[in-house]
């Protein structure tokens, strides 16, 4: 059984930085996969688009995910993909009691808007050097609007984590987005105090720890994002 | 004894592909007696206060099973997958390959949405023809094109009528609406894209989706923003 093997047969094709990878590997430490083959690639260098990711991925991107001759790439598909097929490996990451399995359901799918209001729409575009003032004005006011539902559901779950006391696959989706948001300068408090105090807690669990992007430890990160909250 | 949906309430907006991937997935789960109300978009129905109350977004599919709201398309096709797993065709397989090839299928269709809706539809939808950049929709015709040649790939890799080959899934569910939104706006799929075509005429001849068709697109005519692809 795979899992007896704590993830050997598998092989995850990543970078640094990079939320959709980030979420891969930490739903891997969290269902005890942590020892799957891991090839740490190089966005500088475009190596996403190496013959041996394209044959994998035709996209050219990562996460791009082997488990045997099975290929599966896009990070919600393998997050889900991994945690219903070792279900009873690690931490249940998706409740199987209805009201609680709709939430994290729901928190999680809220995830991807998230990330394209912060990132796709906004700090992505920094990245890219494509910036016009104005428009970001508009688009930091969307993001902060985002920022306070979540805020909202932090403190209505009343717990740690999105959905409460428990790590759900919501905070695998949610937290490595927030945190490259922080990256790139989102100062969360005080205008959003429990949105602050999920950062500091999920930044400590294990799962997390581990993953961290190597190359944030010891550097710097942006400042773009600042002035949003 | 088999649930029939008659505690489900569902808001949904015709034409809204979100809302029609849960409608087919209630019709193949064989809850059709889900109640359905529908709201008009340019009336703003969906920032209604009783939606709102439901789903602070004001957007829908907005969706209740009994007391458990479930807002997103996928998460609340994926919650009644699972809840609802020994009725109607298993939309998700449990063959590992086959679970993950629909898993991927599935998570790659927001790409083909953003290259489509994003970056094409909603520009032509909201500018003046004299605000649009040409050279930039040009482009963005071009990487739709690109992206629809893979998925015509992925038909033929999979060797049969559907996403995964002989079986109707999950992945034909959330792809298929937004493919019939593209045809609506006048994209034609023959002859550059036989097996598209194919699954076209296949998919929209299924029960589920034929009993959940937009019936705004029986009475009227889309606009030809992509008849030029």
């Amino acid at each position: 059984m795979a899992f007896a093997t704590a993830g050997r047969s598998m092989k995850l094709y990543w970078g640094s930085g990079s939320a959709p990878c980030w979420r891969v590997m930490a739903v891997l430490e969290e269902k005890g996969l942590g020892k799957y083959d891991s090839k740490l690639i190089s966005f500088d260098k475009n190596e996403t688009k190496s013959e041996e990711i394209m044959k994998l991925n035709p996209r050219g991107e990562v996460p791009t995910f082997v488990i045997g001759e099975i290929v599966i790439n896009e990070s919600l598909a393998t997050c889900l993909y991994l945690e219903d097929t070792y279900k009873s490996s690690g931490v249940q990451l998706i409740p199987s009691d209805c009201p609680k399995k709709a939430q994290v359901l729901q928190r999680t799918f809220e995830a991807p808007g998230f990330m394209k209001k912060g990132l796709e729409d906004l700090g992505y575009l920094y990245m890219e050097g494509d910036v016009n003032e104005e428009e970001m004005k508009e688009k930091k006011a969307s993001l902060k609007a985002e920022l306070a539902l979540w805020e909202g559901y932090l403190k209505a779950a009343g717990g740690d984590y999105l959905t409460g006391q428990d790590f759900t696959m919501a905070d695998c989706i949610f937290f490595p987005v927030l945190a490259v948001m922080v990256r790139l300068g989102l100062a969360l408090r005080p205008t959003f105090p429990e949105l602050g105090k999920y950062y500091e807690t999920v930044s400590k669990r294990p799962s997390i720890m581990k993953t961290w992007p190597p190359h944030w430890k010891g550097t710097e990160g942006k400042k773009w994002l600042n002035n949003v909250c | 004894m088999a649930d029939t949906g008659k505690d489900m309430l569902l808001y949904w907006g015709s034409g809204s592909f979100p809302c029609w991937r849960v409608m087919i997935v209630l019709e193949e789960k064989g809850l059709s007696d889900c109640e359905k109300k529908l709201i008009s978009f340019s009336d703003k129905g969906h920032k209604s206060d009783e939606i709102l109350k439901l789903n602070p977004r004001g957007q829908v599919p907005t969706f209740k099973c009994g007391d458990i709201i479930i807002n997103e398309s996928f998460a609340a096709c994926l919650y009644l997958e699972d809840t609802y797993k020994s009725q109607g065709p298993p939309l998700i397989p449990s063959e590992p390959a086959r679970k993950a090839n629909v898993l991927q299928r599935m998570f790659e269709e927001p790409t083909l949405t953003k290259k489509a809706r994003d970056d094409i539809l909603l520009l032509y939808m909201t500018k003046k023809p004299e605000e649009l950049d040409q050279e930039k929709m040009t482009k963005s015709k071009a990487a739709l094109k690109e992206e629809l040649a893979l998925w015509e790939g992925y038909l033929v890799k999979a060797g049969g009528t559907y996403l995964d080959g002989g079986e109707f899934t999950m992945a034909d569910a959330i792809f298929f609406p937004s493919l019939a939104i593209l045809v609506r706006c006048g994209l034609k799929l023959a002859p550059t894209f036989p097996k598209l075509a194919a699954y076209y005429d296949a998919v929209s001849k299924r029960p589920s989706v034929e009993k959940s068709w937009p019936p705004h697109f029986r009475d009227t005519e889309g606009k030809p923003y992509l008849a030029d692809l």
